[in-house]
Formats: C-alpha cells, sequence, structure tokens
C-alpha cells in the first residue's frame, strides 16, 4: 500500500496547518479549566443588582456615603463565565453570562465613586481598610477602578454614531468635518480622573498587595 | 506636569511595580521551551487578570501580565489626524530599532500605538524600579515630543507656503 492516500481538496490546501490542535486534546495545557481555580461564585442575577442599587441610592441619599460603598463592595457580582476555553467560548455564544448584572454593578459602584468627595476618601478608606473583612473590601474596590476604566474606554472607543471622535484609521484624507474630538472627551476624562484619584487613595492605603489581589484573583469582577 | 497626568502616571506606575513579579517558567506544551507566556497563551491558568488604566478614551495603557512575562501598550493621546500622523511615523521608527530598546514589541497589540514586552530574564539582568521608570518617562516624553513636533511642523508648513506664495504676490 502506498503511503500517499488519495488527494483531497482539503488535503492539499494548507489550511490545516492553522487548526490549533492543542484545544482539541482534552489533556492539553491550553483546556486547563479555569473555574477550578476559585470557590463555587454566588450567581446573582440583574435584578437582585437593581435592588441592592436602590438600597444603596437611598444610603447616599441620606448622606452614609461610606454605608453605600461598604453595601455595593461586600456582593460583588463576579464573573461566572470561567472553565475551559471551550465552555467559555460556548456561554458566550448563547449569552448565559451574567454580563448586564456585572454592568449594573459596576455603575452602582462608580455612582457612588463620584458622590464621594475628595476630602473624605482617605479617612473613609482607611475606616474601611480597618473594619473587619475592610482588606477584602478594598481589593473589590480596586477591582472596579480598572474595570471602570477599562469599560469606559471601550465603551466610548467603539466607532458609533454617538461617539463620533473616532478617528479613520488610515490616513486618508483630512476630514475636518467632525468636531474636535477634546470636546466630547471632557465627560469620559472628568469620570476617568475620579477613577484615578481613587485608585492613588486606594494604594495608599491597601498598599500594592491590592493590585496583586487584583490580577491574580480569578473571581473577575 | 497637568494636573490630571499625575494621577495617570502614578496609577500606571503603581499598576506596573505590582506586575513586575516574574519568575522562570517553561513551556508546559514545548519541551525544553521558555516563551512569555503572555505571547504564547496556551496555558490560561498562568496569564491573570489584564488591567486597563485610562485617562481618557484617548490615552490609556494596558497592562497584561502574566508568570514569566508581562505585556504593556500604550495608547497615545491622537487629538487630530496630524498627531495620529506623527505618533505612526514616530512609534514606526522605534519599533524599527526594537533591539536596542531591548523590552519593546516589534508590533503593538490590536488598539494601542506601542506595546512593550518584559520577561524574566530582563528583570533578572535589569532593574526592576528602573524598568519601571523607563516605561513612565517614555510616556512623559512621547506627549511632549509629539506635540513639539506638531509645532515643528505647522511653523514650516507655514514658512513653506510663504515662499511659495511670495512670487504671486
Amino acid at each position: 500500500m502506498s503511503i500517499i492516500r488519495e488527494h483531497t481538496q482539503a488535503t492539499l490546501s494548507d489550511a490545516w496547518r492553522t487548526i490549533d490542535i492543542d484545544a482539541l486534546d482534552p489533556d492539553s495545557p491550553a483546556n486547563f479549566d479555569t473555574a477550578t481555580l476559585h470557590t463555587a461564585l454566588p450567581d446573582i442575577s440583574e435584578a437582585d443588582v437593581r435592588q441592592l442599587t436602590a438600597q444603596v441610592r437611598q444610603l447616599l441619599r441620606g448622606g452614609d456615603a461610606e454605608g453605600a460603598l461598604r453595601g455595593c463592595l461586600e456582593t460583588p457580582v463576579y464573573a461566572t463565565n470561567t472553565g475551559t476555553p471551550a465552555a467559555v467560548a460556548a456561554a458566550a455564544e448563547n449569552g448565559s453570562g451574567n454580563e448586564l448584572a456585572r454592568e449594573a454593578a459596576l455603575q452602582t459602584v462608580v455612582e457612588v465613586l463620584q458622590s464621594i468627595k475628595a476630602s473624605e476618601m482617605t479617612p473613609m478608606l482607611q475606616r474601611i481598610y480597618g473594619s473587619p473583612g475592610g482588606s477584602e473590601c478594598l481589593d473589590v474596590l480596586m477591582k472596579y477602578l480598572y474595570k471602570g476604566m477599562a469599560a469606559t474606554s471601550a465603551s466610548a472607543g467603539g466607532s458609533g454614531p454617538r461617539t463620533p471622535t473616532r478617528m479613520t484609521p488610515q490616513p486618508t484624507g483630512f476630514s475636518q468635518i467632525g468636531p474636535r474630538p477634546g470636546a466630547a472627551t471632557e465627560s469620559t476624562g472628568a469620570a476617568m480622573s475620579v477613577l484615578l484619584s481613587w485608585h492613588e487613595k486606594v494604594v495608599e492605603v491597601a498598599g500594592l498587595g491590592c493590585i496583586g489581589r487584583v490580577m491574580t484573583d480569578w473571581r473577575r469582577v | 506636569m497637568s494636573q490630571s497626568l499625575r494621577p495617570y502616571l502614578q496609577a500606571v506606575r503603581s499598576s506596573l511595580t505590582a506586575a513586575l513579579c516574574l519568575s522562570n517558567f517553561a513551556s508546559q506544551t514545548a519541551e525544553r521551551h521558555n516563551v512569555p507566556e503572555v505571547e504564547a497563551r496556551t496555558s490560561p491558568e498562568v496569564l491573570l487578570t489584564p488591567l486597563t488604566v485610562a485617562r481618557n478614551e484617548n490615552e490609556r495603557v494596558l497592562i497584561e501580565p502574566s508568570i514569566n512575562s508581562i505585556r504593556i501598550s500604550i495608547k497615545i493621546k491622537q487629538a487630530d489626524e496630524i498627531e495620529h500622523i506623527l505618533v505612526h511615523k514616530f512609534t514606526r521608527f522605534l519599533t524599527q530599532r526594537a533591539e536596542s530598546f531591548f523590552i519593546l514589541r516589534r508590533k503593538p497589540i490590536k488598539g494601542y500605538d506601542i506595546s512593550f514586552l518584559i520577561t524574566n530574564f530582563h528583570t533578572e539582568e535589569m532593574l526592576k524600579h528602573k524598568l519601571v521608570d523607563f516605561i513612565i518617562q517614555f510616556m512623559e516624553e512621547v506627549d511632549k515630543e509629539i506635540s513639539e513636533m506638531k509645532l515643528f511642523l505647522n511653523a514650516r508648513a507655514r514658512f513653506v507656503a510663504e515662499s511659495f506664495l511670495t512670487p504671486f504676490d
């Protein structure tokens, strides 16, 4: 029997070279189940988050900003779409992740952060850090700070009709029609500077370890 | 330094200092290979949560940490199309000379203008705080450089236009 088998269209092309065979091997490190790296996560629905947001708003109106901040940091909504890469892809496809709930939780945290005055930040963080379970709270806050910065820059960076600041990717023409890009960035820039100053204060109070724990924790907000 | 630049650079500095904690880690897929895991992406458990620090939508830094390497991608401020071209030319100039910068990546990742890749071998032979200082200084200088180039460009264009149009005066 000849070694050379019959040629088909599939074997003649070199498309098979680009197949990631590691993804097909269940024992390969590429298929490591990352869900084993954290404990079981509570499944918090969007309705729960809305309820929490209402409670937090009430606390804010009552002048208890610290209680509001603690309230939203003690029940973070973690991403449930962890696991093997195949499982993550499948979850993304059928939309079973809790994206909406996480987004709502982020909005709540950012809202609370924006309503707290700059002079109150450090004493409040020190009180939270000193109280039992405070270190975990600040880790969660740090997670939300990074997520807030990533989310606002991603949503603003997307080319939509709402944000005409997006430049043409190729320098093909000098379009002067759009408004000056600086004008629309004012609001996002202001939101960002709040998050940046909170970031600085949290690092001052909780130290660099708090960033390290954000990176290494698989419970992602 | 402007008021909003300081907290931005401070946030990048502390994130980088925390992320630059690398150790030697051999590839789990290929024997006797040692590749930056953040580039190879063959083992999901050694890739850590990516961190984004943003000043506004046009200026942000993405830090992707992993066990033996971190990738830092910077989006440089581009207010208009002239600055867009200048940034493109400037980063191209740098990336073509990537060997002399050691940690510079030849190609930026999508959505960013310039990327750095620091592996454990870099942190073993270079001082960590100096590496952080280098990135921060680069970020400080590049904005200045671009706006300076823009001013020069405008001045030169004005001069050229004037001398070109003199005969028609």
